[in-house]
């Protein structure tokens, strides 16, 4: 048996900790969480436990899910230490969620959380450029989902350009690179019209980035309004609530995000159609007027007519009253001295020579005698 | 940006206040002959324009384009 080893407190942490960090650089422990502390909104303090054991964790709150609650299963992937003051734990790397209740029920948490922040309100949700002009496409390029946005995108519309970051869409990596793709999206100097952030289906597990805060956070945060399509129907993911549209599939997505150019061009010819049924109708409206036009420069004329004519017979009446003739014919006579007519009895003189004209013919006298009254 | 993406956006706005126009009954005749003709044409660009025009890919990491 060989001697027992002789070293002073700190000389065994350093001994034990090179040999844990020898035979387990980093470990994924599967547990129940126990005892969850958050201390100055930055540090986490936990216990995994499970029938018979129990384990503290320590790390900080950029690495959480999401809020957590007691009792929910995690899958925490840690380095093994010990502390030369509190004793053993294990340093987090990344916390998942373990198992569908636990996912759920985490996920409901967030959701009323980022809820009654407002990050779901319908006020906040942008309308998606239609077509847009240039697509930043955030999916993984060996993907299903990829594909078949793209077939169904260049089916229906062209001339646009469409921007990949070619990121994971399940584990862990996936969620810094969702987070960065559309940070690097945003800082763009001169940003696509709008964001996809679309994956296939796949398992609760799988889907569960699409329920991380700082992924939800990142999407309702962007400048860029954002299409997410998560390939699935039940459970809406919290990123696709706090988009500005959700699609339920990639497919759907390209739908949702482009007219069909077969439907745009019958809808062009029945504009065409539309525009001749348009000059037909101003032409016959002009036909319409003309015809207006004519009908009332006929019944204009006629009227002015009518009235020149009852002008004119009005006016032949009062000549015809006024007609001398007429009044010799009543009895009156018209006496003439020297071709002059004489109006008042004053003006004769005895022996005038005078003719009298009456309305058969005209006498030759002589003034006899002047009588003035 | 592709010029044919503007000229699409530019020309379907253009026929869209357009048709308002020739539906516009104070709209004079030798006006709605002048917008009739212009409409027919930007139909024929856009339809040409959907029936020719393809997208791009380019991938942001290494900067490639797809057709």
């Amino acid at each position: 048996m060989n001697d027992p080893l002789i070293v002073s407190v700190s000389e065994f942490v350093d001994l034990l900790n090179q040999t844990l960090e020898f035979a387990y650089p980093s470990v994924i422990i599967i547990g129940e969480l126990s005892d969850f502390k958050i201390s100055k909104q930055k540090w986490i303090y936990f216990d995994l436990k499970d029938d018979s054991a129990k384990i503290h964790f320590f790390g900080t709150v950029y690495q959480l899910p999401g809020p957590l609650k007691d009792g929910l299963m995690l899958k925490v992937r840690a380095i093994p230490h010990l502390h030369p003051q509190y004793g053993f734990s294990l340093t987090v790397q990344h916390i998942a969620l373990f198992g569908e209740g636990s996912i759920k029920q985490a996920s409901e948490l967030l959701k009323a959380q980022l809820l009654a922040e407002g990050l779901f309100d319908v006020e906040r949700k942008r309308p998606l450029p239609y077509p847009p002009n240039r697509i930043g496409l955030i999916t993984s390029a060996e993907s299903a989902a990829y594909t078949d946005f793209l077939k169904i995108i260049n089916q229906r519309w062209g001339g646009m350009e469409i921007l990949l970051d070619n990121v994971q869409v399940q584990g862990e990596p996936a969620i810094d690179q969702l987070i960065q793709a559309v940070t690097k999206f945003n800082q763009m100097a001169n940003p696509p019209d709008v964001l996809v952030i679309t994956r296939g289906g796949g398992s609760v597990d799988d889907l569960q980035i699409f329920n991380h805060e700082l992924v939800t956070r990142s999407i309702a945060g962007s400048r860029i309004p954002t299409l997410v399509a998560v390939g699935h129907e039940q459970d809406v993911s919290l990123a696709e609530l706090a988009a500005d549209q959700r699609a339920s599939t990639p497919s759907n997505a390209a739908e949702l995000l482009v007219p069909d150019k077969k439907a745009t061009i019958a809808q062009l010819k029945i504009t065409s159609q539309q525009m001749n049924t348009y000059l037909k109708h101003a032409l016959q409206m002009l036909k319409i007027s003309l015809a207006d036009y004519k009908k009332s420069l006929q019944t204009g004329i006629l009227q002015n007519i009518t009235q020149y004519h009852n002008y004119l017979q009005n006016r032949s009446d009062i000549i015809n009253l006024l007609d001398p003739q007429k009044i010799l014919k009543r009895g009156y006579a018209i006496i003439y001295r020297q071709n002059q007519i004489v109006r008042r009895a004053s003006e004769f003189n005895k022996n005038d020579l005078i003719n009298i004209q009456l309305s058969d013919g005209s006498l030759n006298a002589t003034v006899n005698k002047v009588i003035t009254l | 940006m592709s010029k044919k993406v503007t000229n699409y956006q530019e020309l379907s706005t253009e026929l869209d206040i357009l048709l308002a126009k020739l539906q516009d009954p104070t709209t004079n005749l030798d006006e709605a002959m002048s917008l009739y003709k212009r409409g027919q044409i930007i139909i024929k660009e856009l339809e040409a324009y959907l029936k020719q025009a393809e997208n791009t890919v380019r991938v942001l990491s290494d900067d490639k384009v797809k057709k």
